[in-house]
């Protein structure tokens, strides 16, 4: 798709390079004209950061989208950017793997933008995040120079990190041109469970419940609605015996805590989170030490859904993560509602993050990060390093880096 | 150096700093501190010091900075790349009396640990509630945590269960100015760039970690572990690749050639056969019905794919003496040779019997031996290559042999190191794995964080980096002009 505007700043120019021989050429390029780049993949998760100073070149990875190499026996994978997540899934099915990834929108979404944004899904629950999964990365750096760090091994600590500093670093260090990822086996079998739990503290108390029994679900999210309540569903992945052990472990645990349990279809975890993280003009997430959920119920998750109009609530209660979405009510309560939240959550080592927000009386009066980090001038100098005329996605960054 | 250091003021500042029965400039004391697991190379510390503090050990980061001395972080001295081998005339910062335990949460699944912990005893600590620390390194008896830090060390179950980048949430790291600064969340996802990243793995490099949360883990409902013999690394290759592309995911899997079963059995006493060419010792783990699928499924690929015989221990006692003789494998080469050198290199799984088959042929090429004992389910390689230093050119042509080997992995597509870092033993492989502008960027992380190149000075990087001007924002010190400057 074209994207011709970053968090309402529009583009002077935009490149679809249709290689990453191209690709470097615009890098370089802008190099000499001192132009400012932001980098665009899928569109996914442009209303996330702070709107960028400006853009003169706006560098559409759509195009990018070769499997630079795959070996099923090796169970790694390297891509260009711009492939999505969904193209991805299906080279890799035929084969019995899959990147064990699942995300919103995974038609669009491409695997640069999800590096770029550390991106997960429920099944982060046992596999982690992008952080989790990358093992290489090259890149396009601020002066056209291609550069790249970890390899195509699993295990390799050789030189300085630059997979995981790429993830989660919003376009702001350089352009992601390939990524190499870990694989996991596509599962034989998946049950899928949903309990209907009366309150945050009961959602607590069967996470609580799934680690005493020793369960190991691959996914474990509650939907909350409106009144407090929360729908927990479960997703067991495995072989067919031991993905029905689990489940029907699970089952016992519903009922020993008095609640009921019924089947769902697998799909509905995925498509559950998606509704929540892409509907409404206001979206936060928040992270929290996961026991802490039950005090994030009562003084962030509650006063920010009560507020919001059509609210929505996704929880991962064993990674400590929830997401909230809904209608602005266009007027002061929203602001407290999340400003109050944030500093319960920011008090207790967590933080509260805006990731989309169309209303402008919130973008005006709530910062998207909040509280910065103590260890920021760090981070400042890693910017300063890789792209010191500060040309990279300008000002999008934490801190207006 | 140029100018001459006045060793008795450092020493005076320095006992101030972490108290004088901490500071330590003897010079046959100082002699303990002149290396680390890579004990063919010694370099004697200026001074070394024993803080027990957060703020002791950024007091003894200032005194160094005064005086413009480099600074090399030690924990254990267990490591085999030289990592923490002093730079000459550096001040010794040795962590291990930093060793408590801070706290347990459970709730949480964390822990909170100083870096002197030894790696095990984090272990200990939480098994009577089910809970363990994931990251295993063979030396876990001995090495500590800051030491898994400074070299992001693995271990056979990171397989399955990821490496100690995975499992540390947040730092306390002290920087090369003195600065003690908090890097990560109890929370998941800290704000901003990944510092947790850049400094796991640093190599001491970028600051001195003293206190660090550690993600923990519930204990799996159960394990099971088999024992196969093969004719050859052949079969036994083979066989991990087909559990691998049966779907099945296991928590390690071991390999181990004639050679090293013969030390195995000679040094510990296990009865394991000397007529095979091969062995695999393999753990599944997990919940009860997905255990016993996946463990008879592996057994059976492995009767498939031609063993010998298939063992199962009887009882805990019998699966821990059979994964003792694994993890002693390293020690072990002393029964079948006067001396042996370590290699660790990584290929893709699938190139594993090729691969042993190149390595073999350079040992032959200059008539030595190499042993195999390695993490063949993430191709973890680790050649063990035997000599005889009483031999006249036989040391030279075993450091030959590891060097091949390298080559070797870099031409397979692998890397130098999985586990033991770079430090000063493969530095000069950077250059063939990565080119000038991957190393100057990797560079970047390091200067963000120790612009002056206090830390570590000449590991890892292949030749002497400088830092670079920042505009606006750099300003020598005078630490730099006194004599540091071109040490990186």
């Amino acid at each position: 798709m074209t994207v011709a505007t970053v968090r309402g700043i529009a583009a002077t120019t935009t490149a679809t390079p249709s290689d990453l021989d191209a690709a470097q050429r615009t890098m370089t390029e802008a190099a000499a004209a001192h132009a400012t780049v932001a980098f665009v993949g899928g569109g996914t998760e442009l209303g996330f950061g702070y709107a960028p100073s400006r853009v003169d070149v706006l560098l559409d990875t759509t195009k990018l989208d070769r499997i630079v190499e795959y070996q099923p026996a090796d169970m790694v994978v390297e891509v260009e950017c711009g492939v999505t997540l969904a193209a991805l899934q299906a080279h890799l099915a035929p084969h019995g793997q899959r990147l064990a990834l699942d995300v919103p929108l995974p038609e669009r979404a491409t695997l640069g933008g999800l590096v770029a944004t550390n991106a997960f899904g429920p099944r982060r629950t046992r596999f982690g995040s992008m952080r989790d999964l990358i093992v290489g990365v090259s890149f396009l750096r601020a002066d056209g120079a291609r550069v790249r760090g970890g390899g195509k091994v699993v295990k390799n600590v050789a030189g300085f990190d630059l997979p995981k500093l790429a993830v989660g670093s919003l376009g702001s260090l350089g352009m992601i041109a390939t990524v190499t990822l870990r694989l996991h086996p596509l599962p034989e079998a998946t049950c899928a469970l949903r309990v209907a739990a009366r309150s945050a503290d009961d959602v607590a108390a069967l996470t609580h419940a799934c680690f005493a029994r020793q369960l190991e679900p691959a996914a474990l999210v509650a939907l909350r609605d409106p009144a407090g309540s929360y729908a927990v569903d479960a997703l067991f992945e495995g072989f067919a015996s031991g993905a029905r052990e689990q489940a029907d472990r699970f089952i016992e645990i519903a009922r020993d805590a008095d609640l009921t349990c019924t089947d769902i279809d697998a799909s509905d975890v995925s498509t559950n989170d998606e509704r929540v993280r892409t509907s409404g003009d206001v979206r936060v997430r928040i992270a929290m030490p996961p026991a802490d959920l039950a005090r994030a119920e009562h003084d962030a998750i509650a006063p920010i859904a009560t507020v919001l109009a059509d609210a929505q609530t996704i929880v991962y209660p064993a990674l400590g993560i929830a997401f909230v979405s809904g209608h602005s009510p266009q007027n002061p309560t929203i602001v407290d509602a999340l400003l109050g939240a944030r500093r319960a959550v920011e008090a207790r080592g967590g933080n509260l993050v805006v990731l989309h927000c169309d209303d402008p009386l919130v973008a005006g009066d709530v910062d998207v990060y909040g509280a910065l980090p103590p260890a920021f001038a760090l981070m400042r100098g890693l910017k300063e390093r890789f792209d010191p005329a500060g040309r990279l996605n300008p000002g999008r960054f934490l801190g207006k880096l | 150096m140029v100018q001459t250091l006045d060793v008795t003021a450092i020493a005076r500042d320095l006992a101030a700093a972490v108290g004088a029965a901490h500071c330590i400039t003897d010079p046959s004391e100082l002699h303990t501190y002149e290396s680390d697991g890579l004990a063919g190379m010694r370099v004697r510390p200026l001074v070394v010091v024993l803080p027990e503090t957060t703020e002791q050990v950024a007091a003894a980061v200032r005194v160094a900075r005064k005086y413009g001395l480099p600074i090399v972080p030690r924990g254990s001295g267990t490591g085999l790349s030289g990592g923490a081998l002093p730079v000459t005339d550096c001040v010794l910062v040795v962590l291990s009396r930093m060793k408590k335990i801070l706290a347990v949460d459970l709730e949480n699944r964390r822990m909170r640990v100083q870096p002197g912990v030894i790696n095990l005893d984090v272990t200990k600590a939480i098994a009577p509630h089910g809970y363990y620390y994931a990251p295993d390194p063979s030396s876990q008896s001995v090495c500590s945590i800051g030491g898994n830090i400074a070299e992001n060390s693995g271990g056979a179950h990171c397989l399955k269960y990821g490496f100690t980048v995975n499992h540390v949430v947040a730092a306390t790291v002290v920087l090369a100015d003195g600065e003690i600064v908090r890097i990560g969340e109890n929370a998941v996802d800290p704000l901003g760039y990944d510092l947790i990243a850049a400094v796991v793995g640093s190599e001491g490099m970028v600051g001195i970690v003293t206190e660090a949360v550690v993600r923990i883990l519930r204990v799996p409902e159960l394990t099971r572990t088999f024992f196969a013999t093969f004719p050859s690394t052949d079969e036994a290759g083979a066989c991990v690749s087909a559990i691998v592309a049966a779907g099945i995911v296991p928590a390690a899997v071991e390999m181990m050639d004639a050679l090293a079963i013969e030390a195995i059995v000679k040094s510990t006493g296990v009865d394991w056969p000397l007529d095979v060419g091969a062995a695999l010792l393999m753990d599944v783990d997990g919940t009860r019905a997905e255990v016993e699928h996946t463990a008879s499924a592996a057994v059976q690929i492995a009767r498939d794919a031609g063993a010998i015989e298939v063992r199962m221990p009887k009882d805990a006692a019998e699966r821990l003496l059979m994964w003792k003789g694994r993890k002693s494998a390293f020690a072990a080469m002393g029964r079948i040779s006067p001396n042996y050198y370590v290699q660790d290199g990584v290929i893709p799984r699938s190139e594993i019997s090729a691969v042993l088959r190149e390595i073999a042929a350079a040992g032959t090429a200059q008539g030595l031996r190499v042993a195999n004992v390695f993490h063949a389910g993430d191709g973890n390689l680790h050649p063990l290559v035997l000599y005889d230093a009483r031999v006249p050119g036989e040391e030279h042509r075993a450091e030959i042999v590891a060097g091949e080997i390298l080559t070797i992995c870099i031409q397979h597509g692998g890397s130098i190191t999985g586990e033991h870092g770079v430090g000063i033993d493969k530095a000069k492989y950077m250059g063939k794995l990565f080119s000038d502008d991957d190393l100057e960027s990797m560079n970047y992380v390091r200067c963000a964080f120790d612009p002056q190149r206090s830390f570590n000075p000449g590991k890892v990087f292949p030749t002497p980096r400088l830092c670079g001007d920042i505009p606006g924002h750099y300003h020598a010190h005078a630490s730099e002009l006194a004599g540091t400057a071109g040490r990186g």
